[in-house]
C-alpha cells in the first residue's frame, strides 16, 4: 500500500459543523455526542450511530494512532479496506490502518480528540487497496467518548464519511 | 414422528458451522480484569441488541467474540 506526496490532511474545526458544512449524519453524531448527558441514557443515543462507527483505544504509543477494535458495518473504513481487513477470522494482533504512512498522517486528529478537543477534518490521498490504486477524499471526526458516565474508561469514536472515490491507473 | 424430528432438529448446529470460540468465560474473566466490562455490554447491547451472549446465534457470538478479542489488544498497555 502506497501513499503519494498528495496526501492531504486538513483540519477544519468543529465550527465547520456548527456551521452546517459538514455531512448532516455526521453533524447529527456530533451534536449527539456534545448534548449534555441530562437523562444518563447516552448509550441508546449512541445506538443509531454504530453500524458508521470506528472505535479505537486511547493507547497512542510512539505517536501512533490507537488500535482499532470495532469496524461498524457501513463505516467508511470497513467499504475502503475490506470484509477481511475489519473483521479478522482469528485476530492476533489489534487493527491498524493497512497503511503505515497513512496510520501515521492521521495521528494529530486522535491526539487532539484525545487531548479533549473533538478533531473534524478533511484528507484526500491516494490508496493502493490489494493492488488496485485510489484516491479516496473523506471527511472524519474524532470524538473522545465514554461508555457511560461513571466509567473510567474511555475510547475514540471514528466517523468519517467518504466524499469521493476513484480508481486510479 | 416426524414433529419430533423437526423439533429435535431445530436448534441443532452441525459442527462444521459452529464458532471456534464457543467457550468465552477466560476471555470474559480477561475483559472483566483489563476494566473493559462498560466496553463489553455496550457492544453487545448497542449493536447486537442482546443482554448475554448466549442469545446470540452462533455466528454472531463468534464475530462478537472477536471484537472482543481486538478490544482487549487495543486496550493492552
Amino acid at each position: 500500500m502506497l501513499i503519494r506526496s498528495e496526501t492531504l490532511f486538513t483540519e477544519l474545526g468543529t465550527q465547520a459543523i456548527e456551521s452546517g458544512l459538514a455531512d448532516t449524519t455526521l453533524s447529527t453524531f456530533y451534536e449527539t455526542v456534545m448534548a449534555q448527558d441530562t437523562d444518563g441514557n447516552f448509550q441508546q443515543r449512541l445506538k443509531p450511530f454504530m453500524p458508521q462507527l470506528s472505535l479505537c483505544s486511547d493507547k497512542m504509543i510512539n505517536g501512533a494512532p490507537p488500535p482499532i477494535f470495532y469496524v461498524g458495518q457501513d463505516s467508511c473504513q470497513r467499504s475502503l479496506f475490506g470484509e477481511d481487513w475489519a473483521s479478522p477470522e482469528s485476530p492476533v494482533s489489534p487493527l491498524r490502518t493497512p497503511d503505515p504512512d497513512l496510520e501515521l498522517a492521521s495521528a494529530e486528529g486522535y491526539r487532539n480528540a484525545l487531548n479533549g478537543k473533538p478533531y473534524y477534518g478533511y484528507a484526500r490521498v491516494q490508496v493502493d487497496v490489494n493492488g488496485i490504486g485510489y484516491e479516496v477524499a473523506f471527511e472524519r471526526l474524532i470524538l473522545t467518548v465514554r461508555p457511560s458516565l461513571k466509567s473510567t474508561t474511555r475510547f475514540c469514536a471514528f466517523f468519517g464519511v467518504i466524499q469521493d472515490l476513484q480508481r486510479t491507473f | 414422528m416426524q414433529q419430533f424430528f423437526q423439533k429435535g432438529l431445530k436448534n441443532y448446529v452441525p459442527e462444521h458451522v459452529q464458532p471456534s470460540v464457543s467457550d468465552h468465560s477466560e476471555l470474559k474473566s480477561s475483559i472483566d480484569a483489563a476494566n473493559l466490562t462498560d466496553m463489553w455490554d455496550m457492544i453487545l447491547t448497542l449493536d447486537y441488541g442482546v443482554s448475554g451472549v448466549e442469545d446470540l446465534p452462533y455466528e454472531k457470538r463468534d464475530e462478537f467474540l472477536n471484537v472482543m478479542s481486538l478490544l482487549l489488544k487495543a486496550f493492552d498497555k
